[in-house]
């Protein structure tokens, strides 16, 4: 084997003080060509692999190759080759330092070798294609080290000065053009990971309104910011913002890691605290030398009291009806993966009257360089207005963002604790809806303000006037049952309607029904017209009783237990001893009450 | 779907103790009527049905109860059924007129 030149076999050699110019600009305009023209539509391997096609022609080389340096900095991948594909489609991998193109990346220095063998290549692939010259240089760009190009020559032997010599402008292409394709490629999944993990939708939860944004800063990279709204099967509402510390591709991971976590203790836990403290220590486990901050909240099904903990995460805005809006005046504790041990954690409680209005934050909003965040606290207090979740959203947004250049991303979530919906519901007149609509006032009654008796209660006088119309009011054809509920003051109407005309209870035990509706509720009422049967009954509920301290019709009708139990107890004796139904007619258990009036419409 | 269980804890010889759990309503009456008479031969002077575990029972449960009320009444067998004041469906059994009919233990 022979070298060209005096130099040890194998190794580096000096570069060339000068190039046969015409010759060199001439090969140079192609591999410029490439570069600048064609280059915008392709996407990293196939921009590689076009250039690696030219190098490869310009250079007489028998084979081309690029490895990149992996994110660990201690390793470089085969990631595109012309000639010898084997080492991309092996995957193939070289310590940083070690053998050929681990010697250029560690050295950044240009390196030819006329010795294809073991004691000079790691690559068995190359020993195995009779390479027997390769010249490399290191792709660097910006001062950062890419990787490494080299070629490889089968039959000639030695690569002269000139050929290293446009090896190194065409790596000086390649790298600028990888380095370019390599961030906008890497922030482009950053920026996609983080859309595809803030919730497409915001759930829909009867009695809440929720709004959300998201502002991508404008300081380079996606940070780890998220925010994350899901009910659990047991009717509870959590809501989590965070920001993962650090920015780019891997913060959006560990944020997607986060959220899953999150969502996965919520599931075992109704302690805010407990899901945080479980959080730390998963993310101590699994994420080494990683912080982020978290406020993570539990909503009661009612809707009308929020558990919070806070891991180091600014305290939410919380605005009642005719209050000013102010951060929530809780504890705050250190965030998950911070220090060198777990702390005790704690939990707050904030109740949430109707029509409060809160919202949740990321720093963000409020922190800038050349003012202090309690400056940028007051500026969001300032600009807190707005009804609906929505309205506030932008206002915040407007407000603090305005025109200016946010560095940081902006996540914000506004709450709405809406006076709650009417419940509408048509079911079939069949019995197999009675699951069915017991599992809809079952989610429904709690945000109502019914306890767990008064929801016991509910289920059966709605059970029951459901029953009634399923097995009375129509013949084989079949119809549907309309329940609707509403709340009004201090108690729940309730109607449930058909289109079909009642007949006669047949069988032994009946008018167990209508007794026991008649017991549960305060109200009760059979209106029968020529397009069906309507039941009206009303209910109070503590609860409302208790949030109504003025207006609405308290006193009139107040269910007094023992008294209304007792007349009630007589009027349904009569019923049973009648041994029949109350329906065809309209009447009501209080005296007092006109059912015209009273009834809902 | 609703759905009941119906379980037999101990048959003994002159007595039988079963216990119902789930929901009882219109839609499977029938099934959790048939599982239960079913459950009792006409050998036994006590019956005992543990209702701590039934979530749900509307007026067409009920039936089933008087049914078996009536029918045991006429085999002059005992009829206890056993539901603790916190248990979802305690009221409804108190105000159903049951305890007429059957020993109401809470």
């Amino acid at each position: 084997m022979s070298t060209a030149g005096p130099h040890l076999s194998g190794y580096a050699r000096p570069m060339p003080k000068s190039v046969d110019s015409d010759d060199a600009e001439d090969r140079l305009r192609r591999i410029e060509a490439i570069t600048d023209t064609t280059l915008g539509e392709l996407d990293v391997e196939e921009l590689l692999h076009q250039l690696l096609e030219r190098v490869m022609a310009i250079l007489t080389a028998d084979t081309a190759t690029v490895l990149l340096l992996e994110r660990d900095g201690r390793h470089l991948v085969a990631v595109a080759s012309s000639g010898i594909e084997e080492e991309v489609r092996q995957g193939f991998r070289i310590g940083f330092g070690e053998g050929f193109a681990g010697r250029i990346a560690a050295t950044r220095q240009a390196l030819t070798i006329d010795q294809v063998d073991p004691t000079t290549v790691v690559n068995p692939i190359l020993w195995q294609k009779q390479i027997r010259s390769l010249a490399g240089v290191p792709l660097i760009a910006g001062g950062e080290l890419l990787g490494v190009l080299h070629v490889g020559a089968v039959k000639r032997v030695g690569f002269t000065d000139q050929d290293l010599h446009l090896l190194r402008l065409a790596a000086d292409r390649v790298a600028l053009s990888t380095h370019a394709k390599l961030t906008r490629v890497e922030k482009a999944a950053a920026s996609a990971l983080q859309r595809s993990l803030l919730p497409a939708r915001l759930p829909s939860v009867p009695g809440l309104e929720l709004a959300a944004r998201y502002a991508p800063g404008e300081g380079g990279g996606i940070s780890g910011d998220w925010y994350d709204v899901f009910t659990l099967p047991s009717g509870w509402l959590c809501v989590a913002i965070g920001d993962v510390v650090g920015r780019g591709l891997t913060a959006a991971t560990i944020m997607s890691r986060l959220r899953t976590a999150t969502r996965a203790y919520a599931l075992e836990s109704r302690d805010p605290s407990e899901v945080l403290t479980k959080l730390d220590r998963h993310i101590r486990a699994f994420e080494p030398d990683t912080m982020a901050t978290i406020a993570y909240a539990m909503w009661e099904p009612s809707l009308r009291r929020m558990h919070i903990s806070l891991a180091g995460h600014l305290s939410p805005f919380v605005a009642p009806p005719h209050e000013p809006p102010a951060p929530a005046d809780i504890a705050v504790d250190p965030p998950v993966g911070f220090g060198s041990r777990a702390l005790r954690r704690r939990t707050s409680t904030i109740d949430v009257p109707a029509e409060t209005l809160v919202l949740f934050y990321t720093d963000g909003l409020v922190e800038r360089r050349n003012r202090s965040l309690s400056e940028g606290i007051a500026l969001l207090a300032g600009s807190f207005t707005g009804k609906t979740a929505e309205e506030l959203c932008s206002a915040v947004l407007s407000g603090l963002l305005g025109s200016e250049r946010n560095e940081d991303d902006v996540a914000v979530l506004a709450i709405r604790a809406r006076e709650l919906p009417t419940l509408d519901l048509e079911v079939d007149a069949v019995p197999e809806s009675l699951a069915q609509v017991r599992a809809a006032l079952r989610r429904w009654l709690p945000s109502a303000g019914a306890d767990e008796n008064e929801v016991g209660e509910l289920l059966v006088v709605v059970g029951e006037a459901c029953a009634n119309a399923i097995e009375h009011a129509y013949g084989p054809v079949g119809g549907t049952v309309r329940i609707r509920l509403e709340p009004r003051g201090p108690d729940v109407l309730v109607t449930v309607s058909d289109s079909g005309t009642w007949r006669e209870p047949r069988g032994r035990n009946r008018g167990k029904g209508t007794e026991l509706m008649r017991e549960l509720s305060d109200e009760l009422s059979f209106e029968e017209t020529a397009s069906g049967t309507t039941v009206h009954l009303r209910k109070r509920l503590a609860a409302r009783s208790k949030d109504q301290v003025s207006g609405g019709p308290a006193g009139d009708g107040a269910w007094v237990p023992a008294d209304g139990r007792a007349v009630s107890r007589a009027v349904s004796g009569a019923v049973s001893g009648a041994a029949g139904e109350q329906h065809g007619e309209t009447r009501s258990d209080t005296p007092s009450a006109t059912p015209e009036s009273e009834a809902p419409s | 779907m609703t759905t009941a269980h119906v379980e037999v804890r101990d048959h003994a010889a002159d007595r039988v103790d079963l216990a119902i759990s789930g929901e009882i309503d219109l839609s499977n009456c029938t099934v959790v009527r048939d599982q239960l008479f079913a459950a009792i031969s006409n050998r036994v002077a006590a019956v005992r049905i543990d209702l701590s575990g039934l979530d749900y029972i509307d007026s067409a449960g009920l039936r089933i109860l008087f049914a078996l009320a009536d029918r045991l009444r006429l085999l002059q067998t005992s009829c206890e059924l056993v539901v603790p004041p916190q248990s979802p469906t305690h009221k409804v059994l108190q105000l159903s007129g049951l305890d007429t009919l059957v020993t109401l233990t809470t």
